[in-house]
């Protein structure tokens, strides 16, 4: 049953993104939107399905790939990442009927969404190494095209676009190199051969694979140092794709990376896993740093996903650690909070790139100093963006906090593991945790009370309407699954103990109770939010009423108006108010080293005096360090190279002639 | 099986053909470049009318027919228009000088004669061991294609490629199929039409058919 689900998932998206291409213009939209939801749930069903029973299904056909046919198979840690694209598809193909409602859609949009989407669902399921390959490229392709649908003419989108295509590219070819040379030595191409084999392979052929296939998954992943594609794309790319990319693609790097070590590789050795988590904490560091210091909405919201998915890597590096060192039961415990805090990932940052993109679309701009009291203007957007900022700051009562609250329990009984290294690694996890959770509080203090709070600061904010219901829908879908992941985590945590149990080459105990709330199973430990949640209600009643009960002064009983967060003034203009830029002022002054932060201060006089300034001007960018200075240097150099080969070819016919010449008489010398 | 005196013509015209190639390296006349080819031709052609005779094959002995005629007549013919529109014209400064193209043809008839050892070994006979001198006869071909500097060597080096690769053709496989050398005379003879045309205009615009000075074409 969930094998037939699943196919026909992806024969639906498969169709969606046909007749997003040939439907007449008026239809497509709400076509290709209707098929793909249809194809979601589809696969929601199949992938659920696996989970809840815990039975893989697996098929191979000779047909569609030449010479090595097409195998598929869904083991519950594959399900687990068909289930959470499928949910964040779902609420994407809902919110995109609204997105694109606006203006005729073009061919290519309608189509590539519900494209990249077929692909997002099929790369978990790839059983072989060429059924993987031809997936995980499909999914790179459709991603560039989907991304540069919206904006093709501008330069940053094209910019976009390259750097994700290069970086994607090399990731991928890193991918093949691993994989190839791991199924040459392993006598087959099928994941299931390669898996019965890996005793026999020795330890430096596996640790080259593992290394390969890591850089190029940490690239998809978006793992620090590999991260510079998402600043430029996550911002470029239609809301929708940003929503799918950042919810439901750079999972499946994470994905990579525990299918070939844990499954193919067997887990293999403890420096493995620490060189996974010590990316994992550069990563969320970085990330969360950055997200703090950015003032355009989407750009600090993928900064915020390199965090997230640090934080993943962390967990999935600690998990991975403690299994080689043979601490099955605390690694299962590690990893499932991984999985759980990747899935939270997707539900919140796909409600906050939607509403982002919601934003944007009704004021016209997504640069934080430039927009200011959207909550008035669009509340409903405005209450599911601030459930995602809330989740995403890992408030009690939502789910950033039910899985950061179990990574945190995870690394923190890891210390009774007998390895010193380790310990140190989950030392440093754990004060990633602390840090980067008070940086992305910062963040998205600065993006809710900015963005959305005191007064318009541009005409475009200022004249923002609510976006349409299809748009709220979409948004409420992924805020709705952050609340009840939130308030009951119980529901899903079977489904991932299952997923967690695959993961990991020898296996795991039960790492959680059964029940709503969260209680550890192999150590002491237990939490219930819901309790909380309802102490916390009847805590806010109490009080309230409490204030009701109280006699009011004179002054209380006709207040006097003023504008919010405007300090009682009554002359209160948005140009008073604090931008993104003066919000992230202080924690740019104390990470200077780091953040590197280039400011450009004009002052012009008046022609009387040199002491009465006429105009002041101030600008300041803040660029990606990596980038300066891992990349830059890179890219000159390959300019560099590239001019030095342009002067070979100088125009000569003789000269070219004579290349052929070499080039005939130097293959007859060696063959003679 | 061959008799001595066919043989003896056999390698006596397959030694013009390489000698013709090395000629066209140390001529600076344009004419005599062309009589080079026209000379090789009918060299060409010799070779294959003995091979017929000898193995009695009429479609060898058309073969004969045609390459006496395309490149002993009329691609020596069209040629010869070429450089009587230009008279006077001489490959004044070639990019390598005589002396020094002579010494590389050595070198490259040494190359050939090593490589065609694999060449030989596959069938050993009296006719294959002559096809070093073909090999070689493509390879000057080739570097008169390279160093020399005038429109019309140009298209002799490529016939000299043409010439040295039919004689290996003839000599390997002791007989083209009939079609596949129509097929291939056709081709150079459109080739050489197409040349004659481009150096025409070349000199009509530029006032010279110096390659060299093409480079200012580029970019």
């Amino acid at each position: 049953m969930s094998t037939a689900a699943y196919l026909i998932g992806l024969g639906i998206a498969s169709a969606a993104a046909l007749l997003g291409a040939v439907l007449p213009a008026r239809r497509r939209l709400l076509g290709a939107a209707v098929l793909s939801s249809a194809a979601c749930l589809a696969a929601l069903a199949g992938a659920g399905d696996v989970l809840v029973s815990g039975h893989a299904f697996s098929l191979h056909t000779a047909q569609v790939l030449p010479l090595t046919g097409v195998d598929l198979s869904l083991d519950p840690l594959g399900a687990i990442f068909v289930v959470t694209t499928a949910v964040v598809g779902l609420a994407v193909s809902c919110y995109s009927v609204g997105y694109g409602a606006h203006q005729t859609p073009s061919r290519t949009a309608t189509a590539m969404l519900p494209a990249f989407l077929t692909t997002l669902l099929l790369v978990p399921a790839a059983a072989s190494l060429a059924t993987f390959m031809v997936a995980w490229e499909l999914m790179a392709l459709a991603s560039l095209l989907a991304l540069l649908t919206e904006h093709r003419r501008r330069r940053e989108t094209r910019d976009a676009a390259q750097w994700y295509a290069v970086m994607t590219h090399i990731g991928a070819a890193a991918i093949l190199l691993g994989l190839v040379l791991l199924a040459a030595h392993a006598g087959g191409q099928s994941f299931a051969a390669i898996a019965a084999h890996r005793r026999h392979l020795s330890v430096p052929l596996a640790s080259v694979v593992f290394l390969l296939t890591l850089f190029g998954f940490a690239s998809k992943a978006g793992a620090v140092p590999l991260h510079v594609w998402l600043p430029r794309a996550h911002p470029e790319a239609p809301s929708p794709v940003s929503a799918l990319m950042s919810g439901a693609m750079v999972n499946l790097g994470i994905y990579g990376i525990l299918r070939v070590g844990e499954d193919l590789l067997g887990g293999g050795e403890l420096w493995w896993w620490l060189v996974v988590a010590a990316l994992g904490v550069v990563s969320a560091v970085f990330g969360a740093l950055h997200a703090a210091a950015s003032t355009d909405t989407k750009r600090l919201l993928a900064y915020s996903t390199v965090d997230n998915i640090g934080l993943v890597l962390i967990g999935v590096g600690a998990a991975g650690a403690l299994a080689a060192g043979g601490e099955q039961a605390l690694a299962g415990l590690v990893l499932l909070a991984a999985l759980f805090h990747l899935v939270n990932h997707a539900l919140f940052k796909g409600c906050l790139f939607l509403g982002a993109g919601a934003v944007q679309h009704a004021a016209g701009t997504r640069d934080l100093d430039r927009l200011g009291g959207i909550a008035r203007k669009m509340p409903a957007t405005a209450v599911l963006f601030g459930i995602g900022a809330l989740s995403i700051s890992a408030l009690p009562g939502l789910n950033g906090f039910a899985s950061e609250w179990l990574l945190l329990e995870g690394l923190l009984h890891g210390f009774a593991s007998h390895s010193a290294v380790t310990e140190a690694a989950l030392l440093a996890g754990v004060a990633t945790l602390a840090i980067t959770g008070g940086l992305t509080a910062t963040a998205f203090v600065k993006a809710l009370g900015v963005g959305f709070l005191g007064q318009p600061r541009s005409e475009g904010a200022g004249d923002a309407r609510e976006v349409g219901p299809s748009m709220l829908a979409g948004m409420g879908l992924l805020a709705g699954g952050c609340v009840v992941l939130g308030v009951v985590p119980g529901v899903v945590l079977p489904a991932l103990d299952r997923a967690t149990t695959a993961g990991l080459a020898a296996g795991a105990p039960r790492a959680v109770l059964p029940g709503l709330g969260l209680a550890l199973a192999s150590v002491r430990g237990a939490i219930d939010p819901a309790l909380l949640v309802g102490g916390l209600l009847v805590g806010i009643v109490v009080i309230w009423g409490a204030l009701r009960l109280v006699p009011r002064s004179a002054d209380l009983r006709s207040p006097r108006r003023a504008a919010a967060w405007g300090c009682g003034r009554e002359l209160q203009t948005a140009r008073m108010e604090i931008t993104a830029t003066s919000f992230a002022e202080p924690l740019q002054r104390v990470f200077a080293d780091v953040l590197r932060p280039d400011h450009d201060l004009e002052v012009t006089h008046t022609a009387e005096s040199r002491y009465f300034p006429e105009a002041i001007s101030f600008h300041q960018r803040v660029d990606d360090a990596i980038e300066r200075v891992v990349y830059r240097p890179v890219m000159a150099a390959v300019t560099w190279w590239g001019r030095l080969a342009r002067r070979v070819p100088n125009g000569s016919v003789h000269r070219y002639l004579a290349f052929g010449f070499a080039a005939l008489v130097l293959v007859l010398v060696v063959l003679a | 099986m061959r008799t001595g005196a066919e043989l003896d013509v056999v390698e006596l015209a397959a030694g013009i053909v390489l000698a013709g190639a090395v000629l066209a390296l140390w001529r600076k006349d344009l004419r005599a470049l062309i009589s080079v080819l026209s000379l090789q031709g009918a060299a060409l052609a010799t070779v294959a009318a003995v091979l017929a005779v000898h193995d009695g094959d009429a479609g060898l002995g058309v073969v004969a027919g045609v390459v006496l005629l395309a490149k002993g007549l009329v691609i020596p013919g069209l040629l010869a228009r070429v450089v009587r529109a230009d008279p006077g014209s001489r490959e004044t400064a070639p990019l390598v000088n005589v002396p020094a193209s002579l010494i590389t043809a050595a070198v490259l008839v040494v190359v050939s004669y090593l490589v065609a050892g694999h060449l030989t070994a596959l069938f050993p006979g009296p006719l294959t061991r002559l096809a070093p001198l073909g090999l070689a006869t493509v390879l000057v071909g080739f570097f008169v294609l390279v160093t020399r500097r005038k429109a019309v060597s140009q298209i002799v080096g490529l016939l000299l490629v043409d010439n040295g690769v039919a004689l290996v053709a003839f000599l390997l496989t002791a007989g083209v199929p009939l079609l596949v050398e129509l097929g291939a005379s056709l081709d150079v003879l459109l080739v050489v039409v197409v040349l004659q045309v481009l150096a025409t205009s070349m000199r009509a615009r530029f006032g010279h058919i110096d390659l060299d000075q093409l480079r200012e074409l580029h970019d």
